[in-house]
């Protein structure tokens, strides 16, 4: 294979400030919301005891999600030989470790005490998923950012061994963190063995997805050459694993649903849960998965760069939408302390619980946004992230 | 050396296989007890001694602890609340009530999740939060079965009259019942179980349930008494009879 030559961006367009200037604006929400949070405490939030986790954990496991997809894209050409995605493996290593850096601060921000943000590193709790996704967490960053300077080095032996150390851990990360919720066996909407794998599914599908976006982007935006061919094999990708998804969504819907004890739960999600039922058949299953799988498995559709396009944007916001269903519904299902009994108090025992995403949750959920693509800015603006064409080999004869 | 993908896939299988090995083996060695000394302090409270519009434990607690009111229900900490129950689907059936406050498992999955172990389990039993440890992640919240635990999501400023014996509150942290353990350890009964037996009608009895020859192990030998969500293996150390 020839060699592909990496640059830098010129980054002097007004297009390149604006982009950075507008990114840097919405980056700055963050800190004015994470601080606002400190000072003010939880309240100004729709955070309750009720729903203790709102939209930064959402963020959180989004983010580390995109990011956990974008690594294995990554490694494709490195680690599993599918040389032709090659001239991608920088920008998206690059992208796998920003997202995670930002995962994290989604999740430290949000503590009600940031500031012991050092505790973890010296009491550990082996039997808390926290605990143990703390360790993964930091030793998939360290690995991740090694891989990119082995990327960078052009080392193929070193990139290949990080490149599968982190394809390693970064499965180890998704299933920790589908267990921080599958664990919880109190709640009957967490409660499950399949969180885990279907976090991975939804990590790759969501990651390519961010993929097809920055790559058609980047490359229009700097006048890049990129194959068609590049985009539909991507899109053709998504699908694939958008129908692992939907699969994972199936069974542990129907498997739920089966045992009579769960069909509060259940008609909750599914039937009667005004928002989040509209957010699931609607916003999920159809415009999230459905909608994009149908958009790339359809020949016509499915090689029009266009349609592909859209189709990424769709499953991006799915998999934001299927994150904020994870966390979100339950806890607005009351805790049975006494099955077969109709419980009241002051604590709203037995109640269905509210939430809705304050001003500072939006601030905060933005600006995360904002410094993802900030740092992506940036680094293809410091460093040689993307080819100077990427151009697919005719296959051997 | 020679070090190929085959070695690493190895290595990685194995540093795995390692991280899952923790949670298991970790719950293998505390399948026995968690707590470790002979005593265990718990309750029995009898459902059909707690007259529903009886408050006096509450407000013991209240007072005790310095619990503040945010008159919000949805920010409002409750280390003991009332709980009013009827069974479902019959039409007209009598409301009853009990207080409910955190139960101190045996097995308490507040403390199994917490990522900086400030939830911990003192050797009588009693499950602690270690209010300088503990860093607002809000996973016990999430975690305990039985909705005994406030994060604190607003500021309290300490006023006059507050009891100088407990620890001072600040926001981001998350707290519950102590089972009164600074009274406890100097002697006395938890505020709530004192109430109740000098204000009201001594529905709540507090002892050492390991000793046969207290009143809540005469209760629990009558067999009538119950914990809630047994299922799920938590071992509650508070019974209730009458429910």
């Amino acid at each position: 294979m020839a060699k592909i030559k990496y640059t830098r961006i010129e980054g002097r367009s007004g297009g390149y400030y604006a982009f950075m200037a507008g990114s840097a604006l919405v980056a700055s929400l963050l800190p004015i919301s994470a601080l606002i949070l400190f000072l003010q405490g939880h309240h100004v939030t729709g955070m309750t005891n009720q729903v203790p986790w709102g939209m930064p954990i959402v963020m959180a496991i989004y983010l580390i999600g995109v990011s956990a997809g974008s690594l294995v894209l990554s490694s494709m050409s490195t680690v599993f030989g599918k040389t032709e995605y090659k001239p991608f493996a920088r920008v998206a290593s690059m992208l796998a470790v920003v997202l995670i850096v930002a995962g994290l601060m989604a999740i430290i921000m949000d503590w009600g005490r940031p500031d012991r943000v050092l505790v973890p590193f010296f009491h550990f709790q082996p039997r808390s998923m926290f605990s143990l996704n703390a360790i993964l967490y930091n030793a998939y960053m360290l690995i991740g950012f090694l891989y990119l300077v082995a990327l960078f080095r052009e080392n193929e032996v070193w990139a290949k061994r990080l490149g599968l150390s982190a394809v390693i851990i970064a499965v180890g990360v998704h299933s920790g963190t589908g267990a921080i919720f599958g664990f919880v066996y109190v709640r009957e909407l967490y409660n499950s063995p399949l969180l885990p794998p279907s976090f991975i599914a939804a990590a790759l599908s969501s990651g390519t997805a961010l993929m097809i976006i920055v790559l058609k982007y980047t490359f229009d935006a700097t006048g890049r050459k990129l194959d068609v061919g590049y985009i539909q094999g991507l899109g053709k990708l998504m699908g694939i694993f958008i129908l692992v998804v939907l699969y994972l969504i199936f069974i542990e819907n129907v498997t739920r649903s089966y045992a009579p004890k769960n069909y509060e739960a259940s008609s909750f999600l599914l039937l009667h849960g005004g928002k989040f039922t509209f957010y699931f058949w609607v916003g999920l299953i159809g415009v999230g998965l459905v909608g994009p799988a149908a958009i790339v498995l359809n020949s016509a559709t499915g090689s029009s760069v266009r349609w592909i396009l859209a189709a990424a944007w769709l499953q991006l916001a799915g998999v934001l939408m299927e994150r904020y269903l994870i966390v979100i519904p339950a806890q607005i299902l009351p805790l049975e302390l006494l099955p077969g009994m109709e419980i009241t108090s002051v604590f709203l025992d037995g109640q269905f619980a509210t939430y809705s995403v304050s001003a500072v949750e939006w601030m905060y959920s933005i600006g995360l946004f904002g410094v993802v693509a900030f740092a992506y800015g940036l680094a293809i603006r410091l460093w040689p992230m993307l080819p100077e064409e990427a151009v697919m080999q005719e296959p051997p004869a | 050396m020679d070090f190929d993908r085959r070695d690493f896939l190895r290595i990685g299988a194995a540093v795995t296989a390692g991280a899952a090995i923790g949670p298991v083996a970790s719950a293998m060695t505390q399948v026995e007890k968690e707590g470790s000394t002979a005593r265990r302090w718990g309750m029995v409270i009898d459902a059909d001694k707690c007259s529903a519009d009886c408050t006096v434990c509450v407000d013991a607690c209240r007072t005790e602890n310095n619990v503040p009111r945010f008159d919000d229900p949805k920010l409002d900490i409750h280390w003991i609340r009332k709980i009013a129950f009827r069974p479902k689907g019959i039409e007209g059936a009598t409301e009853r009530t009990f207080p409910a406050m955190c139960f101190h498992c045996e097995h308490p999955p507040c403390a199994h999740v917490c990522p900086v172990a400030a939830t911990f389990v003192r050797p009588d039993g009693i499950v602690q939060v270690d209010k300088h440890r503990c860093i607002g992640c809000r996973y016990c919240v999430i975690a305990c079965p039985y909705k005994a635990r406030s994060f604190v999501a607003k500021h309290v400023e300490p006023k006059e009259g507050d009891n100088p014996k407990v620890p001072s509150r600040t926001h981001g942290v998350v707290e519950k019942c102590t089972l009164c353990a600074h009274r406890i350890d100097q002697g006395m009964q938890p505020a709530c179980v004192e109430a109740c037996q000098k204000k009201a009608t001594g529905a709540m009895v507090f002892s050492d349930l390991n000793n046969p020859d207290t009143d809540a192990s005469a209760l629990l030998r009558t067999g009538r008494a119950r914990q809630l969500r047994a299922d799920l293996g938590c071992e509650p150390g508070v019974y209730y009879m009458g429910l």
